[in-house]
């Protein structure tokens, strides 16, 4: 266990404009913490300033006392933080085993000259990554695609596979940014199912985004609420409910009458269009 | 099983081409293994990890001319190493000139990168016009045939077998056949792999590979030095056929032919980049041979279209037209006919093969 995932005081502006605000939270090990707010609230930012792909002006991230911030991203991987991204990126011509199998980059070595060759180490390693992938489809339901191209597969069934890859890196914590977004209600019963079967068997942390208020309520230990960049509120999902400053900002009083309520499905919507372009470019 | 037959039966035919083959047929075969190796090379920088290179020319100049000059005995600048010794590590001299620009290279992407690489071809040519205490200028130098445990690539090799004499070319054509299985062995391996995946994933978005852990720099950088590694063995190979090394075939045409190769036969197929370098390589030679034979074309030089345009805008439609109806090359012209064909039994039992349902579900 790596400890706690500290976020500290975390500013982060785009060309003057304020993004994140002086973000501070912690997530535990072994616990589910999401984070929520509208649109445009600094959520997916927050996962970005995580993983390194943007630095932020102020504040940083650490994890069970190592400063994060500031390492490039494919060592912050290395660290132990896993991601599954909020619009899909997944390698659409590589079959869902070699995506799955993609998450093992951090544990695996292999390099060019071992797989090349096909030298016994490098063929052991394949062995074992098949073997575990074929695990992890199995656990997120996806076992009969695996030789399907993920390009092929429905929105439901990628978002499942981004899951399964972040799975797969075997992290400490793990960033699901809306994992259920697009999906039917069996889908997003069996995904938080495996939320939950994550923490409780392998202690991981996992630190969620998530519009479906029904999914947040039900399987978070935590929340924090953004808005605008800063934060509005955080503690137990009891906690937050009740939260007059949330009720006002965010869920206009819905939440508080209807935990699965509808604010949820519509922000999804446009969460999706909205932060499409803070991720890849 | 039957994978196995296939390979041992391609393997017997290979072996035997040789007894029948005169040499101009040889040495277009010969060719085309060279190409196969480069275009393979090629196509783990461009195809697998999505990285332009217009620069491919450059690298094969390296390996021809490396050869060339560390086994060199002429009056020229010149190692005089051992000749399976130069053959050896002019390849790896060509893996260190791309690790010399990886600096560069792992910075760009896209157009940016085609462009930087454009240089090295420019540079490159002209320094062999105007190095010529090193390269022989623009008459270039003579390449030293290649001896491998005493065994002489030449015609005076003394090797006769079913009364046919094994020369020069007889047996280079077995040296190229290896090597360019060998190539395509490899990178099957590479790209089936972990390292294959890192580089995939490259290609498919630099923000997520890293995400996975994939130092997307390093990744970048040993793509760039495993194809010029290629594209070193491919010179070499290409030096000990055509005998004489001369700037002029180290030009940007090459290295669009490489990139038409890669195209051709399919971005990210290993396979595909043999057939791509067939058809670039093969198809003006064959033409050329057959010349006579053909209507429409002419002598070259006797004012008609000669064989090697004419070839030139066979494979130039050939790839506007996979362009429009297939951008993933002949490879997946090649797994459509398959899917045409009936289906083996006892493969398509698996139940990934039943119909998954695909949204509009309950």
């Amino acid at each position: 266990m790596t400890g706690a995932l500290a976020v500290e005081d975390v500013a982060l502006s785009f060309a003057g404009v304020t993004a994140l605000d002086g973000v501070s939270f912690r997530v535990e090990p072994s616990t589910v913490h999401a984070v929520i707010g509208p649109n445009g609230a600094g959520k997916t930012s927050t996962f970005n300033v995580i993983c390194g792909v943007y630095t932020p002006d102020r504040g940083g991230v650490t994890l069970g006392g190592n400063r994060l911030t500031g390492l490039p991203p494919h060592r912050i991987a290395r660290l132990g933080i896993g991601r599954a991204f909020q619009n899909i990126a997944l390698s659409g011509r590589q079959t869902v085993l070699e995506n799955i199998l993609l998450g093992r980059h951090v544990l695996t070595r292999a390099g060019v000259i071992a797989s090349g060759l096909r030298l016994p180490a490098a063929r052991r390693e394949a062995r074992e990554g098949r073997a575990k992938a074929a695990e992890i489809a199995e656990l997120v339901g996806m076992a009969p695609l695996l030789d399907r191209p993920a390009g092929g597969l429905s929105y439901g069934d990628k978002k499942r596979l981004e899951l399964a890859r972040a799975l797969a890196m075997e992290p400490s914590v793990l960033l699901l940014d809306e994992p259920v977004a697009g999906m039917n209600d069996e889908e997003t019963a069996r995904t938080a199912g495996v939320i939950r079967d994550v923490r409780d068997r392998t202690g991981v942390s996992v630190l969620l985004i998530e519009h479906d208020m029904s999914l947040v309520m039900d399987v978070s230990d935590r929340v924090t609420v953004l808005d605008f960049g800063r934060l509005v509120a955080d503690g137990t999902p009891a906690e937050v409910r009740r939260h007059p400053e949330v009720l006002r900002a965010y869920l206009g009083g819905a939440l508080g009458d209807d935990p699965g309520g509808e604010p949820g499905d519509t922000a999804g919507g446009e969460g999706r269009d909205h932060d499409h372009h803070q991720e890849d470019k | 099983m039957s994978r196995r037959v296939l390979a041992a039966a391609a393997a017997v035919v290979l072996a035997v081409v040789p007894f029948y083959a005169d040499t101009s047929l040889l040495q277009m075969g010969l060719f085309v293994c060279a190409a196969t190796i480069g275009a393979i090379g090629l196509n783990l920088l461009s195809g697998v990890a999505g990285q332009l290179s217009l620069g491919h020319a450059f690298f094969l100049a390296v390996g021809a001319y490396g050869y060339v000059a560390l086994a060199g005995t002429d009056d020229r600048a010149g190692l005089g190493l051992p000749t399976w010794l130069a053959a050896l590590l002019a390849p790896a001299l060509a893996g260190l000139a791309g690790l010399a620009f990886s600096p560069i290279s792992s910075r760009l992407r896209g157009l940016y990168l085609g462009v930087a690489t454009l240089a090295l071809v420019y540079i490159g040519q002209h320094v062999l016009y105007s190095a010529t205490g090193l390269t022989g200028g623009y008459d270039g130098r003579p390449t030293p045939p290649l001896s491998l445990f005493g065994l002489k690539f030449g015609d005076d090799s003394g090797i006769t077998v079913l009364n046919v004499p094994l020369g020069q070319y007889e047996l280079l054509w077995y040296l190229g056949v290896a090597l360019a299985v060998l190539a395509w062995w490899f990178a099957r391996g590479v790209v089936a792999g972990r390292p294959g995946r890192g580089l995939q994933a490259v290609r498919d978005g630099e923000v997520p590979a890293a995400a996975m852990g994939v130092a997307v720099r390093r990744a970048k950088t040993s793509a760039f030095v495993l194809s010029s590694v290629y594209a070193g063995v491919a010179g070499v190979l290409y030096a000990l056929i055509v005998g004489r090394v001369v700037p002029d075939s180290f030009g940007l045409t090459m290295s669009i032919d490489y990139l038409a190769m890669v195209v051709l036969g399919g971005m990210g197929v290993v396979g595909g980049s043999a057939v791509g370098a067939a058809i670039v390589t093969g198809l003006p030679l064959l033409l050329g041979r057959y010349v006579d034979a053909l209507p429409l074309l002419a002598e070259p030089g006797s004012g008609g279209v000669d064989p090697s345009s004419f070839a030139r805008y066979l494979y130039g439609a050939l790839v506007i037209v996979l362009m429009i109806f297939e951008p993933d090359g002949l490879a997946a012209v090649a797994r459509r006919v398959r899917a045409l064909l009936p289906a083996p039994p006892a493969v398509r039992t698996s139940p990934s093969t039943s119909p998954h349902p695909r949204g509009g579900r309950p």
